[in-house]
């Protein structure tokens, strides 16, 4: 299995990267491609099994956009091939049309028709239960920002508790073809153990996750304390 | 209008500080959060002592603030500060009220405040402080906080153009802030325990602003503390206007090197942090005037408070208790550098679980993957006690970070002293959060009764 990993010297926040250790213990063979900033990115020209990019910066995002505006064209085509992307946290929106700040607009890939608003005075911190299929989804999500579906677009989850894309919204994330890209940040693969089963199935990787056992009952502790009513869910 | 607002604001604060005498209650907010209360913008009319100092970062902020507050009472000024009270805008505002009389007429002539970085909106627009001190900015509470750019952003925005920086030069993030302020550059010169390249988990400042390539360091602490360089452009961090060298943890002794030569003073306390602390406080005394001489008296005189570090021998079982900041990685993997210098058998209890996360949610477990528990990973950590209802995302946690599952237990705060194994010359050390040190204390002296009767 081959990952890149889109600029990891930027999109680590939240431990995030995590998830990529992870699935290097879990699936069999895996390779590591980090590419950085000045790099052009490898999917454009080899074969990659997954690109991951994880949460940054507002200055980070920037210039995420600002390198990945070159690639635009490219990075369209690989999506309609197929190509296999996960991408987390805030840097969904570099995939948007535009991020409009208090006093700025910045303008995204355009690759899907959605807009983010992002208000740097009024961060939100939420935990997150969704469905993903018939997988139950468990997280966390801290944002500076929501975003608004310009056009009917398939969510990645189906919100049950918490935040969707924006706070009035059940839908979560993006998920056109093999493009799975949300909000929830942190080590998602880790706390959902059955997520990523479901993803390695999926691509067809052969797999075993590391510490199954433990990472299980981490999550069906989460999924009961999550399922609570009396669980509160903002912070 | 607004003048009689402040007045009566002032008239009531001071009426509190008599009640909260009167019922032994010193030491709260109280004063403060009724004036902020009456009148918003409090900060802006109440009279300040004449010459301010703020010490605001991620860490450390405290113990400069102390030590600042201790040399100058040393020397024999009268300090207003906020060191009984918060560091939000309503203990400033409390500590305010109590360095003016009822005529708004200023008590103090020079005041030295901890700022919550966090709450510079509600603070620096209002008061002017003559020297800044930003000890260093890196994560914290990723709900509080997000990450450090933010709070440089919120810095940038709200602190005046006319006040001085005092900055680390071994910290980016903290050193390129406000670039047309007035400033001096604090740093350590080359120790024997630096490395060539951060091996942290976290590391915020990883590329060149200029270019974008990696950085690279001359020399390098943790996570992104060092001296930085970009080997792809001219970029490189700021040159040291006061810096410390020879840095001796054996002799604990260093070399103050600033605009008038240099000179050796003692280390009051061997930790890296504390180095930079101490060298914080010699760098605002310079500025403030003081001679190397006079610098060397009054260090003399002071300590570094060891409320965060306490320790206790039983018949040869070191029992230490450690603040670990709960959802602070960037802390816990300076706490857990500290553990690994050790060279001795050990049990290491966690209770850094934000307890007050779970009465009303559930804590956001992602700092624990910023958090280097590899670090830890030793023989000698014989049982790790993963304490709270966060037990199994530690044990997953401390599992992929390459312990053995079975010397991780996890269960209840009281049960943790009974699934120690107290094996003879080992140290427990009980890792407690902001919220828990009372519980941790109840822990440490029930593993002291558990010492001394099953070692009779």
């Amino acid at each position: 299995m081959i990952i890149e990993v889109l600029y990891p010297e930027i999109g680590n926040l939240y431990g995030e990267l995590a998830n990529i250790d992870y699935l290097k213990r879990s699936a069999k063979d895996v390779k590591i491609i980090n590419t950085s900033l000045n790099d052009k990115p490898s999917f454009l020209s080899h074969r990659v099994d997954l690109v991951y990019m994880g949460t940054m910066t507002e200055s980070a995002q920037a210039l995420a956009i600002e390198k990945l505006k070159t690639y635009v064209k490219d990075i369209k085509q690989a999506i309609e091939a197929g190509q296999r992307f996960l991408i987390t946290g805030n840097a969904l929106e570099i995939f948007g049309q535009k991020i409009i700040d208090e006093q700025t607009v910045t303008e995204g890939l355009g690759i899907f028709a959605f807009h983010t608003i992002r208000a740097m005075m009024k961060r939100y911190n939420s935990l997150y239960l969704g469905d993903y299929q018939d997988i139950k989804i468990v997280g966390f999500k801290s944002q500076f920002t929501t975003s608004y579906y310009g056009e009917e677009i398939e969510p990645l989850f189906i919100t049950q508790r918490g935040a969707g894309f924006n706070k009035g919204e059940t839908k979560e994330g993006i998920h056109y073809r093999n493009f799975m890209a949300t909000y929830v940040i942190g080590p998602l693969l880790i706390l959902n153990p059955l997520f990523l089963s479901s993803l390695l199935n999926e691509m067809k990787i052969e797999y075993d996750l590391a510490f199954r056992e433990e990472a299980l009952a981490a999550y069906q502790d989460r999924l009961k304390e999550y399922s609570d009513p009396k669980t509160g869910f903002y912070y | 209008m607004k003048k009689i607002r402040f007045i009566f604001a002032l008239v009531m604060a001071k009426l509190a500080i008599i009640a909260l005498k009167i019922t032994h209650h010193n030491g709260t907010n109280f004063p403060g959060i009724v004036a902020l209360r009456i009148c918003p913008d409090f900060l802006a009319y109440v009279n300040q002592p004449q010459k301010m100092i703020a010490v605001t970062g991620t860490n450390g902020k405290t113990t400069v603030s102390n030590l600042i507050n201790d040399a100058l009472k040393a020397d024999g000024l009268v300090v207003l500060n906020n060191s009984l009270g918060s560091n939000i805008n309503t203990g400033i505002a409390t500590s305010l009220i109590y360095g003016v009389n009822i005529f708004n007429k200023e008590k103090y002539k020079i005041g030295v405040f901890e700022v919550d970085e966090r709450s510079a909106p509600r603070i620096f627009p209002y008061l002017h402080f003559d020297y800044m001190i930003i000890t260093n900015l890196s994560r914290d509470s990723i709900m509080r906080n997000a990450h450090p750019e933010y709070i440089r952003s919120l810095l940038e925005k709200y602190v005046s153009k006319d006040t001085k920086l005092i900055l680390n030069a071994d910290d980016l993030l903290s050193a390129l802030i406000l670039p047309s302020n007035d400033r001096v550059y604090f740093g350590i010169e080359k120790m024997a325990s630096d490395l060539k390249e951060s091996h942290n988990l976290i590391n915020d400042i990883r590329v060149c602003p200029h270019c974008h390539h990696e950085l690279a360091y001359e020399y390098v602490r943790y996570s992104n503390i060092g001296k930085a360089y970009c080997p792809h452009c001219e970029f490189k961090a700021p040159s040291y206007d006061y810096a410390l060298g020879s840095v001796d943890t054996d002799k604990m002794t260093a070399v103050f090197k600033g605009p008038d030569g240099n000179h050796q003073y003692r280390l009051l306390n061997p930790s890296v942090f504390n180095i930079y602390n101490e060298l914080i406080l010699l760098t605002i005394l310079s500025e403030l005037g003081y001679s190397m001489t006079r610098m060397e008296e009054l260090l003399n005189k002071i300590d570094i408070v060891r409320s965060r570090f306490n320790f206790e021998t039983v018949k040869g079982v070191e029992v230490v208790m450690l603040l670990a900041k709960d959802r602070n990685a960037y802390a816990c993997s300076r706490v857990f550098e500290y553990i690994a210098t050790s060279d001795r058998k050990k049990e290491i209890i966690m209770m850094m679980s934000s307890i007050s996360d779970s009465k009303h949610w559930s804590e956001n477990i992602c700092w624990l993957y910023d958090a280097d528990f590899e670090i830890l990973l030793d023989k000698q950590v014989e049982r790790i006690i993963a304490t709270g209802p966060r037990g199994k995302d530690y044990t997953l946690r401390l599992a992929l970070a390459g312990f053995d599952v079975s010397k991780i237990k996890t269960g209840a705060i009281d049960e943790a002293a009974d699934k120690l194994l107290l094996n003879s010359d080992s140290t427990v050390y009980i890792l407690y959060g902001t919220d828990s040190i009372g519980e941790a204390l109840k822990v440490k002296n029930k593993i002291i009764d558990r010492l001394k009767e099953e070692k009779q």
